[in-house]
């Protein structure tokens, strides 16, 4: 489903040059979940940029759902993600102008599908905010934003999800609730999982962990 | 402090809103001294040209020379003068006899423009009077004596010899000594024909060139000698047309100026939004680390200073250098030489940069005063944003303020101010309607247009700043634009294409009818033939003028003089009545008081209504009348008018002669020639020359504006991206998220071309509301032009706004097409 061979990614640093990803290589296979652990600064949100076509590689190849992506422009990768890939950001990222319902209603926007209004409404009902639909942003919790977030990374239906600290911006018991609900979509749905995050807790619920270290990818070795 | 303010300033400079702010800022300051630094010449230079009408920028007038003490005192003060002499005498050739009209002019003459004299070898430049002995005369009196060049005629005790002919006297002049045929000569020429004797009637014209400055200084001299009966004619009060329009282009061009100002102040306004949103986290952290308020106030005071300290300069020195360019540009259109600026803009427009820094920029700036340290621990802790409201009435009193400075009309400015409220009251509630109006249309929609036109609706607060910024833009263009074409088709249709370029006077009854025949076989057209009888006011309601009128016109020139009075079945052309009521079919048969019509001109100078009586002294008998109406009369139509009109059967038992003004094409000028010679008695009066010079100066005015145009369209597009920048975060984040759900590059263009044209066509619209009743009451209020009705513009604003804002908003959008969309998400904060 995804694969990266000798994924590098350079950043200038004033005069210096920083190497984040270093000769990368990564074989996620459909159906997959997995998890990217590392420190902060070790480059895992760079790596999902990447992975998900968000941002171009210094050098390597990439491919999704057997496309190159590094063949392709930013339109190009944007058509590969369109209705096939979801995303849940640490920060939500929701647009504060647009409802909930409306929120989860974007990515149906780029799509053909039909009765968008309602798969978004059944989304939202399924993330327990059915009684929330016309909230704005700022009139959620923290949660609430996430939940919102989720039902919108997955009200397409796609068979690729990217999630990049989902729990990072939220309390204990919070971000507990809200792995559940990622899990169990994922489950329900059969969907790719890819999640990066610094919680080994978290990690340990995916199949398969990976752990960031000076730009490669290693098996995560447990502290005892 | 100062140097850490000057250091912040400069990593800031990266930041798009400090930019914004910056060219808005260079912009008004540009403008504004630009705008300033031009009208001082431009006026000066047109005042300029106006006195080559009047002779000299201040001319004085009496029945006397003037004394070396008086000539002395205006050329302290910083004249260039010279002295004319002008009277009627007859000059006579073999046997023919013509009445000419004298002009002894000095070596100094022509103060201004060009003395064309054909002496055999073309029409050429000429500085000074004919050598000794010798004259210029027109052709016409050249045709009247059977005169040409070198050939000699008796003047007075001597014979003056033909040395050339007159083309053209820039101070040519109407009234009575216009009539008759001119002969030009030096004061020696006149000495030696002895025409000046004890009694005799010649005028005197003191003519002086000087600076506004110097005008100014004699001012309270000019007015003593007014007491000791001499006459005193500057370009404002002298020349009623060329007054009027320079009042006009003043006002019009301060209008100008004081439109890229408020325009320029929308976008300091807009960009200082933004650049408050981007300073918050920065207090926030100050304030944790113990800043006071004053410190991180005095701060940003500083930085901002900076920022205005930096624009005046490159403003003012764009705005020099402007002024040059454009006078540069213009040099070849505009015959008038500019005089050097003054210094005095450049005051203006850092005044006016520091003004809009405050009024516009500074009530949001206070938002940054009440930052929460708590910010820092919760993001989204901001501050409320400054109300619309107070930042409205702060940018209106800086505006008002600076509208007096400009105007220096203090409730003009009031009223301006008022009405402003007024509108942006009417634009707050029809935007609002409009936007939720939008939302409901996007449902009707599809795809990216859809979303484009819905995200407006979604954006309201900035949607709403957006749409009333684009009006105000708008609306300011096409307002002065209108301004300047209504003001010049006004001006144009008081000059039509064949306006009266010709007067005959003193048509006899006899010969009333032959001549008229006569004329319109060379003439197509043609005023009425108006009898003309004069009659000087003997009393007013039955008492002495001088005590029946208000005390400020006891002194009035028409209680004393011979009034031209008419008579007249119907209403003149270029006549309207305001008070009373036209005569009635037969009012004379009537019975009662004699009716007269009065211009309102006079009636509002000595104080007259209907239902007063006046009573008119002609050739020895009286004639009482009643005023039965008040006519507006245009008196720049070029036609005949009269201040007083009779019904017929009154005055016609009075001596009479006629007059009537008519248009002969330059090239057929000859034909009025055969006029001359089939009937002598009539006096002709060229005023082509007049006409001409009117035309040159609306040129140059027109030229004028449109340049001063070009910088508030320049002010309308530093608002459009000061907009644009604030609301760009926003934008590119949406853009970004799209991207990251799949949007392609075309889908995020649509969205952006439906938003941006929709925002444009519905400005557009706003802004057409906005001109007509803007145009409605300057006009009525201030302009004295009449109210119209303009339908093109409401097709043509929408679509301008759909066009600029449209074209601007998705070009400067295009880096949130291309950009990959990770930048925009800010996901690269931490790596």
């Amino acid at each position: 489903m995804l694969c990266a061979r000798q994924l590098t990614k350079k950043v200038r640093s004033g005069a210096h040059e920083l190497t984040v990803l270093d000769a990368l290589e990564l074989r996620i296979t459909a159906g997959e979940r997995l998890a990217i652990l590392g420190r902060s600064g070790s480059g895992k949100s760079t790596l999902l940029s990447l992975l998900a076509g968000l941002d171009t590689p210094t050098s390597g190849t990439l491919s999704l759902f057997g496309d190159a992506m590094s063949d392709s422009d930013e339109d190009g990768r944007a058509r590969l993600r369109a209705g096939r890939v979801g995303f849940v950001f640490q920060n939500f990222q929701l647009l504060p102008t647009l409802t909930a319902l409306e929120n989860v209603t974007l990515p149906l926007e780029l799509t053909h599908a039909r009765s968008k209004s309602a798969t978004a409404r059944e989304w939202l009902e399924r993330v327990g905010l059915g009684a929330r639909l016309d909230h704005l942003p700022r009139q959620l919790s923290g949660g609430e934003q996430q939940r919102v977030a989720i039902a919108r990374a997955f009200v397409t239906s796609p068979e690729l999800v990217f999630a990049d600290e989902p729990t990072g911006n939220l309390d204990h018991r919070t971000g507990h609730d809200i792995t559940e609900l990622l899990f169990t979509l994922n489950r329900e749905k059969g969907t790719t999982l890819v999640l990066v995050t610094h919680d080994v807790a978290l990690a340990r619920q995916c199949e398969r962990q990976l752990e960031l270290v000076d730009g490669q990818l290693h098996p995560l070795v447990e502290e005892e | 402090m100062l140097l850490l303010a000057l250091k912040s300033l400069r990593r800031d400079l990266r930041a798009a809103d400090v930019r914004a702010l910056l060219v808005a800022m260079i912009i008004a300051v540009a403008a504004t001294t630009m705008i300033g630094f031009f009208l001082d010449r431009l006026t000066q230079g047109l005042e300029r040209q106006a006195g080559q009408l009047l002779g000299g920028d201040v001319v004085l007038v009496k029945g006397a020379a003037f004394s070396d003490t008086q000539q002395q005192r205006l050329r302290a003060a910083g004249f260039d003068i010279s002295q004319q002499t002008q009277l009627i005498s007859m000059a006579s050739h073999d046997g023919a006899f013509q009445l000419a009209s004298l002009k002894v002019v000095d070596r100094a003459y022509p103060l201004y423009g060009q003395l064309m004299i054909d002496a055999g070898q073309g029409a050429r430049a000429t500085q000074g009077p004919p050598s000794d002995g010798r004259v210029w005369i027109d052709r016409r009196l050249g045709r009247a004596l059977s005169v040409t060049q070198g050939d000699t005629f008796q003047l007075g005790r001597s014979r003056v010899e033909v040395a050339g002919w007159i083309q053209r006297e820039p101070d040519q002049r109407g009234g009575l000594e216009s009539l008759n045929p001119h002969i030009m000569l030096s004061p020696s020429t006149l000495m030696a024909s002895q025409l000046i004797q004890p009694g005799s009637r010649s005028t005197w014209r003191l003519m002086g060139r000087g600076s506004a400055d110097a005008v100014a200084r004699v001012r309270p001299w000019l007015e003593q000698l007014k007491d000791q009966g001499v006459r005193v004619m500057d370009v404002q009060t002298d020349s009623p047309r060329l007054g009027r329009t320079l009042d006009r282009v003043q006002k019009y061009l301060s209008l100008a100026g004081l439109a890229a100002v408020l325009l320029a102040g929308v976008a300091v306004a807009m960009a200082t939004r933004r650049y408050v949103d981007r300073h918050l986290m920065t207090v926030a952290m100050m304030r944790c680390f113990g800043s006071s308020r004053a410190d991180f106030s005095r701060l940003f005071v500083y930085q901002l200073s900076w920022l205005a300290l930096a624009a005046s300069l490159i403003g003012a020195g764009l705005g020099w250098l402007g002024q040059y360019g454009l006078a540069s540009i213009l040099s070849s259109m505009l015959t008038l030489a500019l005089p050097a600026p003054g210094l005095a803009p450049l005051g203006l427009g850092i005044l006016t940069a520091v003004a809009i820094l405050a009024g516009f920029a500074g009530p949001t700036l206070l938002r940054l005063e009440n930052v929460s340290a708590l910010k820092v621990l919760r993001r989204e802790l901001d501050p409320l944003p400054a109300s619309a409201w107070v930042v409205l009435l702060m940018a209106s009193a800086v505006f008002g303020a600076l509208l007096w400075l400009y105007s220096g009309d203090a409730p003009l400015a009031g009223w301006v101010v008022i009405a402003g409220w007024g509108v942006m009251g009417v634009l707050w509630v029809i935007s609002l309607g409009c936007l939720a109006g939008l939302s409901r249309v996007s449902s009707l929609l599809g795809g990216p247009w859809r979303m484009g036109i819905r995200q407006l609706g979604h954006r309201r607060r900035s949607s709403q700043s957006q749409l009333i910024a684009f009006t105000l833009t708008l609306a300011a263009v096409g307002f002065i634009a209108l301004v300047r074409s209504d003001l010049l088709s006004d001006w144009q249709q008081r000059l039509p294409e064949q306006a009266p370029n010709q007067f005959a006077i003193n048509i006899q009854p006899a010969e009333r009818d032959a001549f008229v025949a006569a004329l319109d076989n060379i003439s197509s057209r043609r005023s009425d033939v108006y009898p003309l009888v004069r009659g000087r006011i003997s009393a007013i309601n039955g008492q002495l003028p001088r005590e029946a009128v208000p005390e400020d016109a006891r002194d009035d020139g028409n209680l004393r003089r011979e009034l031209n009075l008419t008579w007249r079945r119907t209403l003149p052309e270029a006549n309207r009545i305001t008070r009373g009521a036209w005569f009635a079919s037969d009012p004379v048969d009537a019975g009662g008081p004699v009716p007269i019509s009065v211009a309102e001109r006079l009636a509002t100078r000595l104080g007259l209504s209907p239902g007063d009586t006046m009573t008119f002294e002609i050739a020895d008998q009286h004639v009482t009348a009643r005023i039965t109406s008040i006519r507006k009369v245009d008196w720049e139509s070029f036609q005949p008018n009269f201040f007083v009109i009779f019904p017929p059967g009154v005055l016609e038992g009075f001596s009479h002669s006629f007059i009537t003004a008519f248009y002969v094409p330059p090239k057929d000028a000859p034909a009025i020639g055969s006029l001359v010679s089939e009937f002598p008695a009539v006096s002709f009066l060229d005023i082509t020359a007049i006409l001409d010079q009117v035309d040159r100066i609306l040129d140059q005015v027109s030229r004028a504006i449109a340049f001063i145009l070009l910088f508030v369209a320049l002010a309308g597009v530093a608002v459009l991206y000061a907009a644009l920048v604030a609301s760009l975060p926003e934008r590119a984040h949406e853009g970004a998220l799209l991207r990251v759900f799949g949007a392609q590059q075309a889908y995020l263009r649509q969205a952006h071309i439906s938003e941006f044209v929709m925002l444009g066509g519905l400005s557009g619209v706003m802004a057409a509301m906005v001109v007509e009743a803007g145009l409605a009451a300057l006009y009525a209020g201030w302009l004295d032009l009449p109210v119209a009705w303009h339908p093109l513009l409401w097709g043509v604003l929408p679509a301008a706004g759909m066009l600029f804002v449209g074209g601007l908003g998705v070009a400067m959008a295009r880096p949130l097409r291309t950009q990959a969309p990770v930048r925009s998400l800010g996901l690269l904060d931490e790596i």
